[in-house]
């Protein structure tokens, strides 16, 4: 802001502008409201994508989260955040609606719900596997784990404790 | 553990302090309102990072100061141990910071570094008073003694708060997130009963030890985990309660409404008990609580003991104080010395929010 009050007026005006052209330019994709220029999004338009798997995020910024994993080749639904009563927010207030309907129309083999293991993420994806279950589509959950190249000493209790919990078989 | 040295600055009526109380018995002895109190609150904010007493912790901080801090060093089982919490109010909210030799840590990692077992005279309601004052008593030690605990009590609370939120609400109650709240609280809820109940079980050992070494074995008071469930499996009692909690629209079952029956030869001890044996009953719950402290970190609490002395009659008192010879470390507040104390206390005059060494 003091570094926009030193600036000539019209470097202020170009970045108004700038801000108003991204606004007219982005919007939601209609198909899985993913911030978009064009709409449906390219991973919506994408004939490579596996349309039969799901995932369903919280916000658009888990979706380059997960893309820059490279390892998800499916499609996404943003929800527009997550079920927090305390906070006035319900299934209403989301796009859990379009969610099953979507899953109707499209009958994917599965959907996979990312959304953050906390309070709030935990019960959204357990209030969604309740909906989704009836139509028989696998519903899987993001695993809990320790960082990758993290020190066991520095991880918090919590997630050692969800770590060991979900340890795999080795031999 | 022994607290070697405590430092204040700007905390409550104590513009700066740095005291090295002595192994054993230390007594701050002084009239109402000199600051005695504040000193134990201070010592139980390094255990548990939080005032047993305040209702806003920006009473905390010293008026006219914006920050204000406590510090203590001391030995225990595994080494030394630099703890630091301080209290900023500078952002108009208050903000506290923690940290642990040195290093900046979060509250979790903070909690039960150091422990304290805390006695105020508000503790003497906990047989008739309500449940929730038996459960705060309960989650107190548990917190202090384990991480785990404290992380389900919160994520159980966190799950209890937006399931009440839901059945509150202006709009109908949506029955499938009623259930997933239940789906989702089960882990949590049934760790804290697990862990309720083991804990108990070991106060209710050590409270009959401590009876017989009073010599009132004949008004032996046992204590037991009344879990809100019953003998009902949680799963089991939250689904029978769907309907009643979809209709009277607020939670019904669950850890959170727990609580501990005292009883006197099989009969409920408040209704049953006199004021003096409901009193014995806190002294020995008290002491239990320290021992199963101790026994489990293998490293004694230090005890706080707020004005409770006053409270108690001379044989309470006498009984009690014979029981801190066993201490590695105790606080005690007290308007004058009490009598009948062993020779080698550190006893400490509190005279508007200073310190003087009283010669014993
Ligand atoms: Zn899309």
């Amino acid at each position: 802001m003091f570094h926009l009050l030193n600036r000539p007026r019209a470097d202020a005006q170009a970045l108004a502008d700038a801000i108003v052209a991204l606004k007219d330019r982005v919007q939601l994709c209609s198909r899985c409201f993913a911030i978009t220029e064009d709409d449906p999004c390219d991973i919506c338009c994408d004939p490579q994508r596996d349309a039969a798997l799901l995932c369903v995020v919280a916000e658009p910024k888990d979706i380059y989260a997960l893309e820059r994993t490279a390892a998800y080749n499916g499609r996404y639904h943003v929800l527009g955040g997550v079920i927090a009563p305390m906070d006035g927010i319900g299934p209403a207030q989301l796009r859990v609606r379009e969610l099953i309907e979507r899953i109707a129309l499209d009958d994917p083999r599965e959907v996979v719900v990312a959304t953050n293991p906390n309070a709030e993420g935990e019960a959204t994806a357990l209030y969604l596997s309740r909906l989704i279950a009836p139509s028989g589509v696998r519903v899987t959950r993001l695993a809990y784990g320790l960082p990758i190249g993290g020190d066991l000493d520095y991880a918090d209790e919590g997630t050692l404790a969800k770590a060991l919990e979900g340890r795999r078989v080795l031999a | 553990m022994l607290l070697e040295r405590v430092r204040l600055s700007n905390f409550r009526n104590y513009a700066s302090l740095d005291v090295e109380p002595a192994p054993g018995l230390n007594i701050f002895i002084g009239s109402n309102a000199q600051g005695k109190s504040n000193l134990l609150e201070a010592i139980a904010m390094l255990a548990t990072g939080k005032s047993f007493r305040a209702h806003r912790e920006a009473e905390l901080v010293r008026s006219g100061a914006l920050v204000a801090e406590v510090g203590g060093d001391a030995r225990i089982a595994a080494g030394r141990l630099r703890l630091r919490c301080s209290i900023d109010r500078s952002a108009g909210s208050t903000r506290k910071t923690f940290d642990v030799n040195g290093a900046a840590v979060g509250f979790a990692r903070f909690l039960g570094r150091a422990r304290v077992v805390t006695f105020v005279p508000a503790d003497l309601a906990l047989v008739a008073g309500s449940p929730a004052l038996r459960r705060t008593f309960v989650n107190a030690a548990l917190a202090q003694a384990s991480p785990a605990y404290y992380r389900d009590l919160a994520l159980y609370a966190k799950i209890i708060g937006h399931k009440a939120a839901l059945l509150r609400g202006a709009v109908a109650p949506d029955r499938d997130l009623l259930l997933a709240y239940n789906d989702e609280l089960l882990a949590p809820g049934r760790s804290l009963m697990g862990a309720r109940s083991a804990f108990i079980a070991e106060i209710a050992a050590a409270s009959a030890t401590i009876y017989e070494r009073w010599h009132a074995a004949h008004e032996r008071v046992r204590v037991t985990y009344a879990p809100n469930t019953g003998k009902t499996d949680l799963a089991e009692a939250l689904a029978a309660n769907v309907d009643n909690e979809l209709r009277r629209r607020q939670t019904l079952v669950g850890p959170h409404r727990d609580d501990l029956r005292f009883e006197l030869e099989g009969r409920p001890l408040a209704a049953y008990g006199s004021q003096g044996q409901q009193r014995t009953a806190v002294l020995a719950l008290k002491v239990a609580e320290y021992e199963v402290m101790r026994a489990r970190a293998g490293d004694a609490p230090i005890l706080l003991l707020d004005d409770v002395l006053s409270e108690l009659d001379a044989q309470r008192a006498a009984g009690f104080l014979a029981a801190l010879d066993a201490f590695e470390q105790a606080f005690l507040t007290a308007t004058e010395l009490p009598a009948g104390l062993a020779p080698s206390i550190a006893g400490f005059v509190v005279r508007d929010g200073r310190l003087s060494r009283l010669a014993c």
